[in-house]
C-alpha cells in the first residue's frame, strides 16, 4: 500500500522541478510512512511512498522494467503468486519478490488486456519514455484513489489524493459546485468528479492514457454487471469462494488483522480469517460510550468464541470532536455523517498494536442486499401496487416506534419520489440528504441550476438500466453512489491511510461479485431475512444470535459531539457568518436556524444530522485547502529510497 | 425539545412546530395551513414521525396506529382538526 503521484508535461522541454516532486512526496508519506522513491526526466517526474507488507526489504518504487517502461503502484495484487509462476514458466526472471514486479511485467507483456487477470486493489501509473504515453488505471471497485488534473497546457499532474496535486504548484484548489452537490445528496463525489474544481477522479474499473499532452483514451477496462442472468449461482458455494477470497487477503508479510463489528459481515469475516490466521488474529472493535450506538456486547461474544487477540477503542463525544478536522482533511471532501472520523481513529487504534493491514466486511450488504434500503424499495413497490397492504413497512424500523405505522407514514414512505422513477430506490436517502442544498449561497445554487447532482446521476445511468428490477438498479446505485464515493473514500481508504493502515476488502473480489449477481434474489433477500446466503453460511461459523442478527446501520453520534460542554473552540469559529462567507458554499442566513437549533439540542432527527455535518465538514474542508498555496507544503526531507534518472540508464538506490 | 404550553392555541403551536423543525430548509417556501406538507417536500417520512410525536405531547396520549392517516397529519389544518376532535385543542 502506498502513496503515488507525478507530473508528465506535453512538450519534454519543461523540466519538473525536483522540490515539486518532493512537496508531493511530502504530501503522500502518511500513505507510506516506509520512505519514498522518485523518478526524474525530461518533462516527467513521478513520486512513490511506500507502506512495505510484501517483500519488504526490496520492492521500492518507481521500478522500471527491462522493457523501460516506468511504474509508480499503490496497492496489492493478491494473486500474484499464480501470476509470477506463469510469468515464470515463459522465462521471465524477478528481482524482487513484490506484487508490484508482477503487476509490471504482465503489463509490459500484455498492455491493458493484463488487468482482467489481476485480482485485487490497486491503482497505477506506468510510463512508456518513448512513446511518452502516462496510463493511469484504477481497480475493480476503486478501492484505491487517484486523482488527476489535466492543465490546459496538455501536461498532467496526477496523485492517489488531491493534495499531492496541490503540493506540486501546479494545481490550484477550487471547490466544485458540482462534486459538493454530489456529497449533500448521494454522501460523496462521484467519479469522475471530485470536490474541487479540475480535479478528476480514474472511476472504479476506469483507465486512461495520455501521449504527449493529449488523452488519447478514456474509458473502463471492468464494470460491474448487476443484471446478469440470474439464478445460475448455487449458494452452496459461497463458502469455497469467500474462503478463498480472505486467504488471498491475508497474503503479506507482515501481520492482517480485522475490524469487528459485532455483525455478521464483519463477523463472518473474521471466522474465516481466524481459519486461516490461527489464534494471533487479531481483531479490533469500536465501542461506544453511548448504549444507542454500542456493539461491544456483540463484538465481546464474536471474538471469545472465534478465540481472537481482541483489542477495543472506547469512543466518546469529546473523540469524535478532537478527530473531525482530521478525518475532513484526509478526506478530501466533506461528508455527512461522522463515521470516518470513528473509523479513522480505529485505524490508528491498530496501527498502535502494530497492525498495518486489516481486513473488512465492507462490500457485503451491497452484494447481498443487506441495506434497509433494499428492504425498503421492496415494501414501497408492493404498497403502491396495493396500498391496503402496509404489512411489509411495519419491521422496517422498530426503534421508531409505533409512531411508524399507519397508513399515512407508509404514504409517506412510499411516496418518496414517484413510482416509475429511475431513482426509485434511493429518492428516501436522496431527499433526506439534500435537505441542506436548501441552505447553498445564491452563487452555489445558481451554478447548479439545470445541472443538478441528481440530475446528473439520471443522465450517467447505463443503457441496460431500464431492464434491471428495482434490485439491480438499486444495487447499480449502491456501487455508484456510495460504496466508492463515499463508504470506500471518505470511510475507508483515507480514514485507514491517514494512520498507514491499508483496508482489505474480501467481499469485494470480483470472483464474490459475479457470483453474489448471478445468485438467485431469494438467496439474498427473502421476505425480511437480508443476505440469506451469508446468514446460511454464518450459522456453522459465528455464535446463533450473531448469524441471525438484525442489521444494525454503522451509526455514530453526530450533533452532540460538537455543542456538548467542553467542545473544541474552533467548532464555533468555522460556524461564524463571516466563516461561512468566506468559504462561499452555504448561506450564512439560512444556516443560521440550523445551527440554532443544533446549539440548543434540538436537531435530533438525521436530515439535520446530515445538514450539520454537511455545513460543518465543508468549513473545515474549505479552511484547509482553497486558497492555500504550494508554498505551505513542506518538501520531504528524508533521503529517496530508490532515485530514477530517466534520461539515462542510472538507478541510483539511495537508501 | 418543544414545550407544550396549554395556554397557547393548538393553531399557533403547530404552526411554530412546522416552522421551527421543518421550514427553516425550505426558506423559499411560503406555506399555507392547508398546504400538503408531504407533496410540498415540507417533511420526509422521518418529519412525519415527528409530526405524530408531536401531537401526541398535545394530547398527552398515543395516537392510535388506524389515525395515523394523511387526513389527520398531512397538512398544520388536519393536525388542527384531528387534535380538536380527540380534545386537545
Amino acid at each position: 500500500m502506498c502513496g503515488i503521484a507525478g507530473v508528465v508535461r506535453g512538450l519534454p522541454g519543461r523540466p519538473v522541478e525536483t522540490p515539486a516532486l518532493l512537496r508531493m512526496a511530502a504530501a503522500l508519506r502518511h500513505r507510506g510512512p516506509d520512505g519514498y522513491g522518485l523518478a526524474s526526466g525530461s518533462g516527467v517526474g513521478l513520486v512513490s511512498a511506500r507502506l512495505a507488507i510484501v517483500d519488504l526489504v526490496q520492492g521500492w518504487q518507481p521500478m522500471r522494467s527491462s522493457a523501460g517502461s516506468v511504474l509508480v503502484y499503490n496497492g496489492e495484487v493478491y494473486n500474484h503468486v499464480e501470476l509470477r509462476r506463469e510469468l515464470e514458466r515463459q522465462g521471465k526472471r524477478f528481482a524482487t519478490g513484490t506484487d508490484t514486479e508482477v503487476v509490471h511485467a504482465m503489463l509490459d507483456r500484455d498492455g491493458l488486456g493484463a488487468l482482467t487477470a489481476l485480482n485485487g486493489q490497486f491503482a497505477l501509473a506506468l510510463w512508456e519514455p518513448r512513446a511518452r504515453r502516462l496510463t493511469l488505471v484504477r481497480d475493480r471497485f476503486g478501492v484505491r484513489p487517484l486523482h488527476y488534473a489535466l492543465r490546459p497546457d496538455g501536461d498532467l499532474v496526477f496523485g492517489s489524493e488531491p493534495e499531492a496535486l496541490f503540493a506540486s504548484g501546479e494545481v490550484e484548489a477550487a471547490p466544485d459546485p458540482h462534486g459538493l452537490d454530489d456529497v449533500f445528496t448521494t454522501w460523496g463525489p462521484r467519479p469522475p468528479r471530485s470536490a474541487f474544481r479540475g480535479v478528476q477522479q480514474i472511476p472504479p474499473g476506469g483507465v486512461l492514457v495520455w501521449e504527449r499532452g493529449v488523452v488519447v483514451h478514456e474509458g473502463w477496462w471492468w464494470q460491474p454487471d448487476v443484471g446478469p442472468d440470474s439464478g445460475t449461482a448455487d449458494p452452496h458455494d459461497l463458502g469455497d469462494l469467500l474462503r478463498s477470497s480472505v486467504a488471498l487477503r491475508l497474503r503479506a508479510d507482515v501481520k492482517v488483522g480485522t475490524y469487528l463489528s459485532g455483525g455478521l459481515d464483519s463477523s463472518l469475516l473474521t471466522a474465516l480469517a481466524r481459519e486461516v490466521a490461527g489464534p494471533d488474529l487479531q481483531t479490533f472493535s469500536i465501542a461506544f460510550d453511548s448504549a444507542e450506538y454500542d456493539e461491544s456486547a456483540e463484538q465481546r461474544r464474536v471474538a471469545t468464541a472465534l478465540g481472537t487477540q481482541h483489542h477495543v477503542l472506547q469512543i466518546g463525544p469529546a473523540d469524535i470532536a478532537a478527530g473531525f478536522r482530521d478525518a475532513v482533511q484526509h478526506a478530501g471532501a466533506p461528508f455527512v455523517r461522522t463515521g470516518p472520523v470513528c473509523m479513522a481513529q480505529l485505524a490508528a487504534f491498530a496501527r498502535e498494536h502494530g497492525i498495518t493491514v486489516v481486513a473488512t466486511g465492507e462490500g457485503a450488504d451491497e452484494l447481498f442486499w443487506g441495506y434497509d434500503l433494499f428492504k425498503e424499495v421492496v415494501a414501497r413497490r408492493a404498497f403502491l401496487s396495493d396500498p391496503e397492504d402496509g404489512s411489509a413497512f411495519d419491521d422496517l424500523y422498530p426503534h421508531l416506534g409505533h409512531r411508524a405505522r399507519g397508513p399515512g407514514w407508509r404514504h409517506a414512505f412510499a411516496a418518496a419520489g414517484a413510482a416509475d422513477d429511475p431513482l426509485f430506490s434511493h429518492q428516501v436517502r436522496i431527499r433526506a440528504t439534500s435537505a441542506v442544498t436548501a441552505l447553498y449561497s445564491k452563487d452555489v445554487a445558481a451554478e447548479l441550476v439545470g445541472n443538478s447532482s441528481v440530475q446528473r446521476l439520471r443522465g450517467s445511468l447505463p443503457v441496460p438500466f431500464e431492464h434491471w428490477t428495482d434490485l439491480e438498479r438499486a444495487t447499480w446505485l449502491e456501487l455508484h453512489t456510495l460504496l466508492e464515493p463515499y463508504l470506500l473514500a471518505a470511510q475507508g481508504d483515507r480514514a485507514a491511510m491517514a494512520h498507514g493502515v491499508e483496508g482489505r476488502y474480501p467481499f469485494l473480489d470480483h470472483r464474490v461479485f459475479e457470483y453474489a449477481m448471478r445468485l438467485p434474489p431469494v438467496h439474498k433477500l427473502h421476505g425480511n431475512r437480508d443476505k440469506a446466503v451469508l446468514r446460511d453460511l454464518a450459522a456453522g461459523l459465528v455464535p446463533h444470535e450473531i448469524a441471525n442478527r438484525r442489521k444494525q446501520p454503522y451509526r455514530v453520534p453526530e450533533v452532540a459531539p460538537f455543542f456538548a460542554k467542553g467542545a473544541p473552540d474552533w467548532v464555533e469559529d468555522c460556524l461564524t457568518p463571516d466563516s461561512l462567507r468566506a468559504a462561499g458554499i452555504f448561506d450564512p442566513d439560512r444556516v443560521s436556524a440550523l445551527l440554532g437549533r443544533c446549539r440548543e439540542g434540538r436537531a435530533v432527527g438525521q436530515r439535520e444530522a446530515m445538514a450539520f455535518v454537511g455545513v460543518l465538514s465543508t468549513q473545515v474542508w474549505s479552511e484547509h485547502y482553497l486558497g492555500a498555496s504550494a508554498s505551505r507544503h513542506a518538501q520531504e526531507t528524508s533521503r529517496p529510497r530508490v532515485f530514477l534518472a530517466l534520461d539515462d540508464e542510472r538507478v541510483e538506490a539511495t537508501g | 425539545m418543544t414545550t407544550i404550553d396549554p395556554a397557547v392555541g393548538v393553531r399557533e403551536q403547530m404552526r411554530a412546530f412546522v416552522r421551527d423543525s421543518f421550514l427553516y430548509l425550505r426558506p423559499e417556501l411560503e406555506l399555507h395551513d392547508g398546504d400538503d406538507l408531504l407533496a410540498l417536500g415540507v417533511i420526509d417520512s422521518l418529519g412525519f414521525v415527528e409530526l405524530v410525536e408531536q401531537v401526541e405531547k398535545r394530547l398527552g396520549c398515543r395516537v392510535r396506529e388506524a389515525d395515523i392517516t394523511e387526513e389527520n397529519f398531512g397538512s398544520i389544518d388536519a393536525m388542527v382538526a384531528y387534535v380538536s376532535a380527540r380534545g386537545g385543542g
